[in-house]
């Protein structure tokens, strides 16, 4: 439980003092922390079913904070983990350089996602040179804090004991015995 | 089994998640047609944390910007003292000269009586946080709707047009500018009154979108909005010209318009409290009414 809430806390945290950030540095300057530690928990975070349900959550408080639908962000966070969960089980993304290849990549592939999601549901247009030029910017940032933030994520996902494995030895100790 | 057991939930989380996702961006979207975005407490309650905290977050590099543009702006205080009371003296010979023409004439009343007619109330806003996702380009300013503030009321700055309201909680809320991709703004070129659609194209500069191929526009023309879109009032200041494409095989004339506003240094605008027309029109429509608008169906522009 606080595993969850602090990453809850990190994951809101982040875009709100990003958003204070960028009314002096432009977005396409910063990365997208948000993200990125969406990105971690399909790394990191042990439970898939705790993992969906808080990319989700942070995509729907990204929502609110930001210019897009409510749900579009949450979606698109959701594809995300989905994406990480799964290439975990595949590649070996432990290390910085992997981790940085992949991060660019989902990246582009988020935007793509924005822009897809912008031309179904609003006025806004696809996928153009603006969003091209931005991506590269924000895409290499985005790779560059990849690391740091997916080691956060770790942490936090490791802290405060493994109350899993603590809640199994309760249960097996008494069979034990009685046999 | 056991571990197909297993992976059942997760499926159905992800179907149950995106499910959510997908139907609370249609119901969002159409909030965003057909009645305004005025988020309930709960839903709000982060925006109104937000607004504080990014303040507060900004105010140490807000101090470091102030003390150094005060440091250089002090430099060129004494040349532009002298600058402004010199077209003081000539404005307040000007606006002499023009009233007494005007009393002349009889228009004076009129006039006075148009003023009252369109005369807006502003409300001075802070603001104090920027999208964090650079493909959106949305603010937050730290007045809600216990000041007034309504979804689709304009926002603009003492240099021109800034964007719209787009959400509102009770302390806050947030605009979407104009250069967001989403926004589309009915415009006119002041000197030749060619007619246009002006559209974000989420970098720092506008597109401006002719109606006629044939339209009269050269570089340094001045864009204001036309009123026509009923969302913002007429003859607010887009932007300038800055480039005007040949429109060679293409149906529409396009040119590129250079922002009055500098959004990247902006730090206070001013919500206008009455919506427009078309806005007014759209978000009064009682929720549940059977026959909204047709005009609705596109975004405000």
């Amino acid at each position: 439980m606080k595993r969850t809430l602090l990453i809850l806390l990190i994951g809101i945290a982040a875009p709100v003092l990003q958003g204070a950030l960028n009314t002096f540095v432009p977005a396409r300057f910063t990365p997208d922390l948000a993200f990125l530690v969406v990105i971690g928990l399909g790394l990191y975070w042990r439970s898939t079913a705790g993992g969906l349900v808080l990319a989700a959550t942070l995509g729907f408080a990204a929502d609110l904070l930001s210019g897009s639908l409510l749900g579009q962000q949450a979606l698109l966070r959701l594809l995300a983990f989905g994406a990480a969960r799964s290439a975990s089980g595949h590649l070996n993304l432990r290390g910085a350089v992997p981790q940085s290849f992949f991060v660019v990549g989902l990246t582009a592939l988020n935007a793509l996602g924005v822009a897809t999601l912008n031309v179904f549901f609003t006025a806004g247009g696809g996928f153009d040179l603006v969003m091209l030029r931005d991506l590269l910017s924000h895409a290499l940032l985005n790779a560059l804090f990849a690391f740091p933030v997916s080691r956060l994520v770790e942490a936090v996902a490791t802290a405060f004991g493994d109350d899993e494995g603590a809640r199994r030895a309760l249960r097996l100790t008494p069979r034990v015995r009685s046999i | 089994m056991a571990e197909s057991d297993r992976r059942l939930p997760v499926s159905l989380i992800v179907a149950g998640l995106v499910a959510i996702a997908v139907v609370s961006m249609v119901v969002d979207r159409r909030g965003v047609i057909e009645r305004g975005r005025e988020f309930p407490a709960w839903l709000g309650s982060l925006l109104d944390i937000a607004a504080p905290v990014q303040d507060a977050v900004a105010m140490p590099f807000e101090a470091v910007r102030d003390t150094w543009s005060g440091y250089i702006s002090l430099l060129h205080v004494k040349l532009q003292n002298d600058t402004l009371q010199r077209e003081v003296a000539r404005l307040s010979e000007e606006n002499l000269q023009l009233r007494e023409a005007l009393v002349a004439s009889g228009r004076l009343q009129r006039i006075a009586d148009m003023r009252k007619h369109y005369e807006v109330p502003m409300l001075p806003a802070e603001l104090v946080g920027v999208d964090a996702s650079p493909w959106f380009r949305s603010v937050l300013v730290d007045r809600g709707r216990d000041r007034g503030v309504l979804s689709g009321m304009p926002v603009i700055s003492e240099k021109g047009l800034v964007g719209l309201v787009t959400a509102t909680s009770r302390h806050s809320a947030k605009a979407m500018l104009v250069l967001d991709r989403q926004t589309s703004v009915d415009g006119v070129i002041q000197r030749s009154r060619s007619r246009g659609t002006v559209r974000g194209r989420g970098s720092d500069e506008l597109e401006f979108e002719f109606v006629a191929r044939n339209s009269d526009v050269r570089v340094n023309d001045l864009v204001i909005t036309s009123g026509l879109g009923g969302v913002y009032p007429k003859g607010l200041f887009i932007g300038t010209i800055s480039e005007v494409s040949d429109p060679g095989t293409q149906l529409m004339r396009r040119a590129t318009i250079q922002p009055a506003v500098d959004f990247g240094r902006l730090e206070q605008v001013f919500v206008m409290l009455r919506r427009g027309p078309t806005m007014e029109l759209l978000y009064s429509t009682q929720v549940g009414d059977e026959s909204p608008p047709s005009e609705s169906a596109g975004p405000p522009s």
